[in-house]
C-alpha cells in the first residue's frame, strides 16, 4: 500500500510507501515510530477513512483499492471503531452521553440500548455521571479523551484502531484504560491496532509490535525481539522501554552484560537483585 | 528570588450552576525556574493556566505576572506579551494558513519587526525540527508536528515566561527528550521561566519545583524530593510514582535494604552500585 497526500500538487508528500503487513484477528498489535513516520496515515486506511493511492488493503470481506467508484463504508465501519488521537475530532454532539450513543444508534441500534451501552462504557472508561450532560467540549483533555474512547466501544466493534489512546490521560487513568483494552483483547477476542510513544505499554500488551520510518515499515516482530534491538531503535528516534532503560544504566555502572528484555516491574526487581548477588545477566 | 507571578485565592466557576473548577489557589511562580504542575484529569490545571495569562478572569482572588493584575483590561496585552502558552490541542491555537505565516502571525500582532522576524522564523523552526514544513497547511500535519509547530510558534516570540499544557503529549521518546532539553536551555541560559503541564513524572522529577492539584486544589507544593517524600498521598489522588522510587519498594520486599532518597534512576544506580560494591 502507498499513500500520497496531495497528489499532483506542488505539496505532494508521499506519507506511505509499499507497506505490506498482515494483522490476525483476534490479535493485539502496536504501532511505533517517529513523528510523522506514517502511523496515523496507516490506520486510517484500516477503517476506509484513506484510500490507498495504490496497493489495496482488505479487512475481513472487505476490499478497499484506490479505485474512485462509490463504496457503502458503513458496514465496515459497523465492524472497525476508531479513535482518533486528538479526541476533539470525533466529539460533535451537545451532551457526553449523546456523543457515545451517537455511534450504536447510527448502525442501527435502538435508543433505549444505546443509553445503557454509553452508560456502560462512560462508567467503564472512568467518567464520573456528573459529566455525562455536559457538552464534550467543556470537558478537560483527559475527561474528552475518555468520552472518545466511550464512544468506540459502544458500537461493539470486532476491531478497535486506537491513535496514542493514553495521551492526556493521568498516570491512573492510563493504567485503567490500557487494563481495559487488555482485558477486552484477552475475554472478548476483541482485535486492537494501537498507535502509540509509549514503549512500555507497547511491550507489555501487544503479540505484535510495527515499527515505521519515513513511510516504511522497518520491522515488525514480537515485544521481545523488536526491544532486543536496542541501537536500531535508538537510530530511528525511539527507545526501550523504561524497565530496560533503567537496568541498562545499572549493567553500564556495574560493567556487566546486558540481559534479555524485561518489560514487568517485578522481573526488573527479580533482574536487579541477580544482578546485586551473581552479578552474571542472564544473557 | 523574584515572583513573575502572584496568584493569591483563586477561585473559579465556568458557569453559575457549575461547582468551582479552582478552590482557593495561592501560588507564585519564581522568575526563571521550571515548575512542573502535576494533577488527575480535571483537576483544575488548564483552567490555572488560562487564568494566568488572562484568558479567563477569576470570580474570586487576583492573579498578576510581571505585577499586572488580570483583572485589569488595560494590561492583557502587556500580560499576553509576557506570557507564551502553547495550549492543549495545538489545533486550538493555529491561526495561519501556512506554518510560516502561522508562526509570523504571532510575531506580528506582538509588534516584532519584520528584519527580527525572519530571522526568529528561521530560528524557531529550526529549533523544532520542522523547517521542511514551512509550507504545509499547519491542520494537516501528523500529531505530533502539530505540537512541535505550536512551540515554535510561541519560543519566536520570546517571552519571558512560557506555559507547556501537555505541549510534548504526542511526541516520539526521542522528539520529546530534545523538546525539553531545547527548553531547559532557554530555561537556564536566558532565564526563561517555564510552567509545565505535564503527566510524565519523569520530567517532573527533573523540574525546580513541582506543585500537585487535586480537584481544584493546590494540595503540595515543592522540590521533587520533598513532593515524592510521601509517595501514598501521591497514589491516592491518582497520580504515579517515578520509576526508581516503584523498583526502590520492590528491591525492599527482595530483601534489599535501600534508603529512601533515590528519586531519579541515577540515584538508584549510583545507590545500588556502592551497595554492590561492599556486598
Ligand atoms: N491531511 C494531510 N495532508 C497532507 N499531508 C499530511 C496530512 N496528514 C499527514 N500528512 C503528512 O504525512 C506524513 C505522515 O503523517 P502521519 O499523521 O501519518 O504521521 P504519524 O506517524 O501519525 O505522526 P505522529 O506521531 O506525529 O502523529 C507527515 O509528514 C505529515 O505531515
Ligand atoms: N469550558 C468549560 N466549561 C465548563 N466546564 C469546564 C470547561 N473546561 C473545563 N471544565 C471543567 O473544569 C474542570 C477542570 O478542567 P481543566 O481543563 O482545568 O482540567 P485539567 O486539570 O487541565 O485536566 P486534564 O488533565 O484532563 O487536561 C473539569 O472538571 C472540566 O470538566
Ligand atoms: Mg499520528
Ligand atoms: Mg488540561
Amino acid at each position: 500500500m502507498t499513500h500520497i497526500y496531495n497528489s499532483k500538487t506542488p505539496f505532494e508528500r508521499a506519507a506511505l510507501d509499499h507497506v505490506s503487513l498482515k494483522i490476525s484477528s483476534g490479535s493485539f498489535t502496536s504501532l511505533i515510530g517517529h513523528t510523522g513516520s506514517g502511523k496515523s496515515t496507516l490506520v486510517q486506511h484500516i477503517n476506509g477513512l484513506l484510500r490507498p493511492s495504490s496497493g489495496s488493503i482488505s479487512v475481513g470481506d472487505f476490499v478497499i483499492e484506490p479505485q474512485k467508484k462509490k463504496q457503502d463504508l458503513k458496514p465496515l465501519r459497523a465492524r472497525v471503531g476508531y479513535v482518533f488521537q486528538y479526541p476533539e475530532h470525533q466529539l460533535f454532539e451537545e451532551t457526553a452521553i449523546k456523543d457515545v450513543c451517537f455511534g450504536p444508534m447510527n448502525f442501527g441500534v435502538s435508543a433505549a440500548e444505546a443509553t445503557k451501552r454509553a452508560e456502560e462504557c462512560l462508567t467503564l472508561v472512568g467518567l464520573p455521571s456528573l459529566f455525562w450532560h455536559r457538552s464534550p467540549f467543556d470537558l478537560s483533555g483527559g475527561q474528552m479523551r475518555r468520552v472518545a474512547i466511550a464512544g468506540v466501544l459502544a458500537v461493539h466493534p470486532e476491531v478497535i484502531i486506537l491513535d496514542e489512546p493514553t495521551a492526556g490521560l493521568d498516570p491512573h487513568g492510563q493504567k485503567e484504560i490500557m487494563e481495559l483494552f487488555h482485558k477486552l483483547n484477552k475475554n472478548s477476542k476483541l482485535t486492537i491496532i494501537m498507535v502509540t510513544h509509549n514503549m512500555g505499554d507497547a511491550a507489555l500488551y501487544s503479540d505484535q509490535i510495527l515499527v515505521m520510518e519515513a513511510g516504511q515499515l522497518k520491522m515488525s516482530g514480537a515485544p521481545e525481539e523488536i526491544f532486543s534491538r536496542e541501537q536500531d531503535l535508538r537510530n530511528m528516534g525511539l527507545d526501550v522501554p523504561e524497565t530496560m532503560v533503567f537496568l541498562d544504566k545499572l549493567t553500564d555502572k556495574l560493567g556487566l552484560e546486558k540481559g534479555r528484555p524485561v518489560f514487568t516491574l517485578s522481573e526488573t526487581a527479580d533482574r536487579v537483585a541477580d544482578l546485586l548477588n551473581g552479578g552474571a545477566a542472564h544473557v | 528570588m523574584e515572583k513573575i507571578i502572584e496568584v493569591s485565592g483563586v477561585s473559579y466557576f465556568y458557569a453559575e450552576d457549575d461547582p468551582w473548577v479552582l478552590d482557593d489557589v495561592t501560588l507564585s511562580v519564581n522568575k526563571g525556574e521550571w515548575l512542573s504542575i502535576i494533577g488527575h484529569n480535571g483537576s483544575g490545571k488548564s483552567t490555572l493556566a488560562k487564568c494566568l495569562n488572562g484568558l479567563i478572569v477569576p470570580q474570586k482572588g487576583s492573579v498578576r505576572v510581571g505585577g499586572f493584575d488580570t483583572k485589569d483590561e488595560t494590561n492583557i496585552w502587556e500580560i499576553r506579551r509576557l506570557v507564551g502558552m502553547v495550549f492543549q490541542n495545538p489545533d486550538n491555537q493555529f491561526v495561519g494558513a501556512t506554518v510560516r505565516d502561522d508562526v509570523a502571525f504571532g510575531m506580528e500582532n506582538h509588534g516584532i519587526p519584520r528584519e527580527k522576524m525572519i530571522d526568529r522564523l528561521a530560528q524557531s523552526l529550526r529549533l523544532v525540527k520542522m523547517e521542511k514544513f514551512a509550507d504545509s497547511e499547519p491542520h494537516r500535519l501528523s500529531g505530533g508536528q502539530k505540537q512541535r509547530v505550536a512551540i515554535a510558534g510561541i519560543v519566536a516570540l520570546q517571552p519571558l515566561i512560557v506555559i507547556l499544557d501537555e505541549a510534548t503529549s504526542m511526541l516520539d521518546p526521542e522528539g520529546r527528550r530534545e523538546i525539553i532539553k531545547t527548553m531547559r536551555t532557554l530555561n537556564k541560559e536566558h532565564g526563561l521561566t517555564v510552567l509545565s503541564i505535564t503527566h510524565d513524572l519523569e520530567e517532573a522529577v527533573n523540574s525546580d519545583r513541582i506543585l500537585v492539584m487535586n480537584r481544584g486544589k493546590v494540595v503540595r507544593e515543592g522540590s521533587p524530593r520533598e513532593i515524592f517524600k510521601t509517595p501514598e498521598l501521591l497514589e491516592k489522588i491518582g497520580l504515579d510514582l517515578p520509576l526508581a522510587i516503584k523498583l526502590r519498594r520492590l528491591l525492599n520486599q527482595r530483601g534489599i535494604s535501600l534508603q529512601d532518597t533515590a528519586l531519579t534512576q541515577e540515584d538508584l544506580v549510583n545507590e545500588l552500585w556502592t551497595l554492590r560494591s561492599t556486598m
